[in-house]
This record gives C-alpha cells, structure tokens and sequence, in this order.
C-alpha cells in the first residue's frame, strides 16, 4: 500500500480539482468532462467499452508480442556483422520515422479492415525501440568475456545464447518499457482506421460530441499501457532481481 | 507594491492566460475541412470592404469547429446543422448566421455496375464506410439495419478503398467524391441522405452566442460580406479556385471547377441573391424533432435559439 | 624445444612481431623459451606489450610475424584478467562450471569438478551465490577457481590481483603458489608489481618500454616455499629485496 499512496494522492487532488470546477461551471463541460460524468459514461456504456477493450487488448498483445520477437531477431542478426549493420540498420531506423497516420490507409488496402491492420499498426509503432535497445545490448558485450568464450571453443550460437543474450537482457528489457506502451498507441491509431475496439469508440463518440465516453474510452486505453508497463516490469523484477542494480537497491 | 496592485496584476495576468492572445481587431473564421468549392464564398468575400479584417483557418480532417468556438479559440467557424444542435444541447452557446448548403449534400455512393435501386439496397451485402457517429448514420441504421453489410469507418476523401473493391459503398458530398470516382473510370450512383427525410443545413458559418452579444456590428458586416463573397463566387468562380488549389493542391484545378459548378443547385436555391444562406425556423425545428427522436439531444429546444438571419 | 614434463606446457616464441592498426611496432621480433611447469612473471612498465604478449600466446590474436610453437602441441588454456569477469545471473558455481559447460561436460561430472576445485580456494561454502553478493577478493577466487577447473597446462594471468587490497592479495598469492606448486602448469604471470613478481615466480622476464625488447631474463634466486614470512622474515626478506633491486634496476634503465 505504501508504495502505491504517493502517485495516488496527486490523482486524487486533480480529480476533485477538476470535478469542482466543472460543477462549478468555470470549465465548460463540454469542453472537459467531469470526472463523474465520465465514471457514468463508463458505467452505462460498459458492455461496449467492455468489448472494446478486449478487442484494443487482443491486437495490441499481439502487435507487442510479434514485435518483441521480430525486433529481437532482426537485431541479433544485425549484431552479427558490421557490414550488415551499416547496411541495413537505416532501414530499421524507418520504422521509428514513418507517420503511421499517413500509411494506416495503405494498411487497411493491404490487410483490409479490421483485427490484421490494427496489429500492423501496433507492430509497425513498436518494434523500433526493441531493435535499438537490443542491438545496443548485444553489441556492449564485456569483451574479456568474449575472450573467455573463444579461449574454450565456444560457437557464435553458444555465445549468444549463454553470454551475449543474457547480458543484454537489461537493455532489452528497457526497450521492451517502450515499446508496450507504442503497442497501444499504434492499436487505437490502427483502429480509428480500421474500425473497431477502443480507437473506433473515441472516434464515434467524438463526431457525437461524447467528451465524456471519449475520456471514458481514454481511460481504458491508458489502463492497457499501465498494464503492460506493469508486466514488463514484473518479468524485469523476477529475471534480473538476483544479479542486476536496477532491481537491487529497493 | 501593494495588495491592491499585486492581485490587480495578478487577476490581469490570469485573465491574459484564459484567452489567446492575438490582434483584437482579426477575426479568425476557422473552415472544418481543406480548401475547396465548398468554402469558395468564404474566400471570396470582400471584407476589408466592409471593415474586417478576417483570417481563414484551413482545417482537416477531424477539425473541432464547434469546440473551438465554444473555447473562443476562433470567432467564427464553419460547422453542420446538426452539430450546432448537438452543441449547444451540450451547453456550447453556438449560433448559425449563414447556410451555404440549403439541401444537406451528404450521401452514400456506390459502384453503378451494382445496379441497386435504392439507399437501402446498398445496405443488404458489402461495406459501408460512414462516420458512424453522425445523426444521419444512425438513421440510415435505423430505418435499414446493418446486420447484412460491413461498416467501416469513413475514409474522408480518399476514394482507393472504394476503387478497388465494388462491394464498397462510402460517404460522400455528392458533388465532391463521386466526380473523383467518375474521373478514375469508374460510374457511381449517389443517393442523397435528404431523400430520407434528413436535411440539416450544411457548411453553416456559426459564431458563439457571447460574440454575438458583444459586438453584433461586426457580425452582422460579416454575414453581408460572405453574402457578397458567395453571390460573386457563384458568378465566376475561377479566380478564388486558383487562391484556393494553391492552399490544397490535393485536387487539381479542372476538379476544382467542375465541382464548383456541380454544388450550385444545393446552395442557390432561392431567387434572389439577397437571401443567400438565410434560414428558416422551420427547418431547425425539424433538425431539432429528428436529433431528439434519435437521442441525441436529451429534449427538444427552441429553434429559435439556433439561427439568426442578419 | 622445451619437453614436456608433468602437466605444463614448453613455450618456444620465435622472432614474434606484432603491430597495431596505427602501425605501432607493439612487439618487434621476440625470442623467448619457457620451459613447461614454469612460473614466468613479466613484468614492464604500462604500454609496454604484456598484455598483448599474452593474448598472442593465448591464441587471441595472431602474431603479425614469427611463430609460437608449443609441446605437447594441444592443450587447454586458461585466462585470468584484472578483473574477474563473472556472469552475474549464474551462481558461483555455475560461473566456476562455466568452461567444462562450453567444452560439453555434462552437469553432474561438471558440477564434481566445479566443487573440488571451489574447495581448493576455500569457497566450497559459497557456491550458492552470486557475484553481486561477493567480496572483490572472493570474486577473484572464483575467477581463478574456473581457471583451473578444466586442469589447464596454462595458465596465464594479466595482473589479476591488483585491483584488490593487500592483505587479499598477499593471501591470494601464496595460495596460487601453492597451487602451482601442486598441479604443475606452466603460469605466465603479468605485472607491473616489482614485489608481487619476486615473490611469486621462479623466473622473471623484464620488457622495455617499447618495442616488447627483454631487457632482464633471471631465474629468481628464492626458495621454492614462498610463505607470508619471506615477506616478514628479515633474513628471507634481505633476499626477497635483492631480486627486488635487481628487477627494478632494469625496469627504470629504459
């Protein structure tokens, strides 16, 4: 309980804040939604949002999931060779840039509409940081272990198994932190597209002036990133807690 | 200092903070949309002439019109009859001054090659890409169901979904998309939203209740110089597309003419040029009946509240 | 050529040259013989070409020119570093099974050897552990635990114990004396401790400045118990000092 009292006080302070002066009539309703107004929104419409949730979920676990392992996978490869590096980490550096506002149209033709283009867009949004921080992982190998495994006739594939893999498991970790919460962003972006789950239920609720199932919509999607940021952290905790600073000093 | 100065300063500090600052004299009129035919009066209006000095602010898609007004970020923005209802339902104290469109443009097109009859044939098989939020989709669902068709979010002027597949009906302005379509080789038909019985005012020039209260002279010379502005852009609209294609090159400047050209039956449908984009109580009563059968608005208003033709 | 003899390696390194990517001269043609089970100290002020001498004879990196023959010509080698370089998410014994795991030991025959040899360091009680839980010195222990569990004919070690305190230190080197003493590989040694390499070797090689020249090659004139009391003994001591003198003699002629 203790941890979880100091980022809860301010959340409370705001809401009230913001519940009084709504009532009050200082900010527009129309404009912000009181915080219980959008509490009722999400009451009345739970059966929606409910829907739309699991929907949001599915496609972002699995836009996260394909590009946590494709990520990985095309980082150790680029890892491999310095040649191979230079030539096609700018390809991967494109991922990172490309507004995926203006390609989620070329998505919806490709994959058409529904549960495919908002993963594409869920993966597309979130494999960048996994490459990144996980070529940098394996490329920061402590080179006297390197040493140590060739001195005994380790292989490439043993080396990255047993040392270069477990060693970059921190920095893999932190991109892992940031690209959960893309994963998200990409699925409702995809969605506003493609037409279902969270993202469509802002979107209609938008045109329809809804400010508070809006906000409502909102809230659930921000509680699907704190979701998968806590898990990430989990699996942070159980994997690193034995040996690395990050999980020691608590 | 003293107290008095202080929370003097300190109240004309907060009160500077609330609205944004900018020339007291511009008036900013806020579009829904890109530069096109639709607002072709707007760009065309003299108004220095009549003592204004007026900034138009481009939009796109998604563009919050009726928010903006309410929030005093613009004076003055274009928004659709039907929204203004559900604002000011709302509380958003927003007012129509002028109509462009007199006859709702709004309508579902579809492949000509599908050979269906009516709206409610588009709606047995396929995909309809509509904005579903809005009064007439709900209607549309209403009246036909969507248990037997694919609905899809609405593209917004990007006709590729629609070329590549005939199943594919979408939203349109009737004069706007369907020439794109009929350009890439492919004959549509359109059926107007209206022929249901839903016909809000569109393109409405709206301004908030308070700056109509506040300074009703210079709203009223901005409601003479879009007339003027309109009158002589039905007449010769080609100098006002070139301003316009140079602000939206998306469409090319023979689109621009042929459209100009197709959405004049929907804004001059009154005699006399006079009464350009006035309106009629009537009308929004009957918007007002529609949107609170719907159960969009909570309860009906008075339609008098709305409008004002001045 | 040096023959082979109890469980060492003879050395023979002929005209061995080796030059950096900036065309630096690090080693310019060097000749040394080291005889199999014996415990070679270098010994050279920084930038001098030890550590890269040793990565040579580790088979690291290849010489630029000359050659390095060894008898009997296969062999396991074992490599110390300054620091002790452990995989922090394994245990200590894992970490001091780690050479038998990639030579494709199975686990339990390797978990054996990986006890036996703790227990020669004296951290039998600790194999449970991990790295972050350990003492710098006992770090160390378990880096020269995994070098000796795959009973290498080599041992080369580039200055492993001076980031450590000097009671640790004097410990560690009468233990590795001892264990020499007992399994017989030839160890080379480097330092740039002038007292560390008196005390623990049998012979000393001392490199120039540049170039990896051998400015002093002796055969260190100690008995070969070396006791915290050649240190503290004034007669031993008087001894001790005198190769001291003489190693730094040829260290500061350069």
């Amino acid at each position: 309980m203790k941890k979880f009292l100091p980022p809860l006080i301010p959340f409370v302070v705001v809401t009230l804040a913001v519940e009084w002066m709504v009532r009050g009539g200082w900010v527009p309703s129309y404009l912000v939604p009181a915080p219980s107004a959008v509490l009722r929104a999400l009451f009345d419409s739970r059966d929606e949002l409910a829907a739309a949730f699991a929907k949001t979920s599915a496609a972002a676990l699995i836009g996260f999931a394909l590009s946590t392992f494709t990520g990985m996978a095309i980082a150790v490869l680029l890892s491999s060779s310095r040649a191979i590096q230079r030539s096609f980490y700018p390809y991967a550096v494109f991922f990172q840039t490309v507004p995926i506002i203006a390609i989620a149209p070329l998505l919806v033709i490709w994959f058409g509409y529904g549960m495919k283009t908002v993963i594409a867009s869920a993966f597309i949004v979130s494999i960048f940081p996994v490459i990144a921080n996980t070529l940098t992982g394996l490329l920061s190998t402590d080179p006297a272990l390197r040493d140590l495994f060739r001195l005994y006739g380790a292989s490439a594939g043993v080396t990255l198994v047993k040392l270069r893999f477990p060693a970059a498991l921190p920095q893999i970790l932190t991109g892992l932190r940031v690209a959960s919460g893309l994963a998200v962003i990409g699925a409702i972006v995809g969605e506003f597209i493609g037409g279902q789950g969270l993202g469509s239920v802002v979107d209609v609720a938008r045109t329809q002036q809804r400010v508070d199932k809006v906000f409502a919509a909102v809230l659930l999607a921000s509680l699907l990133g704190l979701g998968l940021f806590a898990l990430i952290n989990l699996i942070s905790a159980l994997t690193l807690r034995r040996w690395h600073t990050s999980e020691q000093t608590r | 200092m003293n107290r008095r100065t202080f929370l003097g300063a300190s109240a004309a500090l907060l009160a500077a903070c609330g609205k944004p600052a900018h020339n007291q004299k511009t008036l900013r009129l806020a579009l829904n949309w890109k530069p096109d035919p639709q607002f072709g009066g707007f760009y065309a209006a003299p108004y220095q002439k009549h003592g204004l000095d007026v900034e138009i602010l481009p939009g796109g898609a998604g563009t919050p019109t009726v928010q903006m007004i309410g929030a005093r970020s613009t004076e003055f923005g274009i928004v659709s009859g039907d929204e203004l209802v559900v604002a000011r339902s709302r509380g958003n104290d927003v007012v129509a001054l002028f109509a462009v469109f007199q006859n709702c443009p709004q309508g579902i097109m579809a492949h000509a090659s599908r050979h269906v009859a009516s709206i409610g044939d588009v709606m047995k098989e396929g995909t309809l890409a509509i904005q579903r939020g809005l009064p007439y989709a709900r209607i549309l669902e209403k009246k036909y169901g969507f248990d037997h068709v694919k609905v899809v979010p609405s593209p917004g002027g990007d006709i590729s979904a629609f070329l590549h597949d005939e199943k594919f009906a979408q939203q349109c302005f009737v004069m706007s998309e369907p020439l794109l379509a009929r350009h890439a080789g492919v004959d549509v038909k359109v059926f107007p939203v209206a022929d249901i019985g839903y016909n809000p005012y569109t393109t409405v020039l709206a301004t908030s209740g308070a700056q109509l209260k506040s300074d009703p002279d210079r709203a009223k010379a901005m409601v003479a110089a879009v007339r003027e502005g309109w009158g002589a852009y039905l007449n010769d609209p080609g100098p006002t597309n070139a301003g316009m294609h140079d602000l939206n090159p998306s469409m090319d400047a023979a689109m621009f003419a042929e459209v100009a050209e197709a959405q004049k039956p929907y804004i001059e449908t009154h005699q006399e040029r006079t009464s350009l984009g006035s309106m009629t109580a009537e009308r929004w009563m009957t918007l007002i009946g529609q949107l609170a059968d719907l159960g969009d608005i909570p309860q009906a208003m008075p339609a008098q509240d709305c409008f004002r033709n001045i | 050529m040096p023959t082979e003899t109890g469980r060492g390696v003879g050395l023979r390194l002929e005209r061995v040259r080796r030059v950096f990517e900036n065309n630096l001269v690090v080693i310019e043609g060097m000749d040394l013989d080291i005889d199999a089970g014996e415990f070679l100290a270098v010994l050279g002020p920084s930038g001098c070409g030890k550590s890269t001498l040793l990565r040579m004879i580790a088979r690291l990196s290849p010489p630029d020119g000359g050659r390095i023959l060894a008898e009997p010509q296969h062999f396991q080698t074992s490599f110390v570093f300054q620091d002790a370089h452990l995989l922090p998410w394994r245990t200590v014994l894992d970490n001091t099974a780690l050479p038998l795991e990639l030579l494709g030991t199975k686990r339990v025959e390797r978990y054996i050897q990986a006890r036996a040899v703790l227990a020669q360091v004296g951290l039998e009680e600790a194999e449970a552990r991990y790295p972050a839980q350990l003492s710098g010195g006992m770090r160390m222990r378990v880096s020269l635990a995994r070098a000796l569990v795959t009973e290498p004919r080599l041992l080369l070690m580039d200055e492993p114990f001076a980031a450590l305190d000097e009671i640790t230190r004097f410990n560690l080197e009468v233990q590795l004396r001892e264990l020499w003493q007992r399994l017989g590989m030839t160890v080379i040694f480097v330092t740039h401790s002038i007292s560390e390499a008196a005390f623990l070797a049998n012979r000393a090689v001392v490199l120039a400045r540049s170039g990896g020249k051998i400015c002093l090659d002796r055969r260190i004139d100690l008995p070969p118990q070396r006791t915290n009391d050649l240190r503290s003994d004034p007669h031993l001591g008087q001894r001790l000092g005198h190769e001291m003198k003489l190693l730094m003699g040829a260290m500061e002629e350069e």
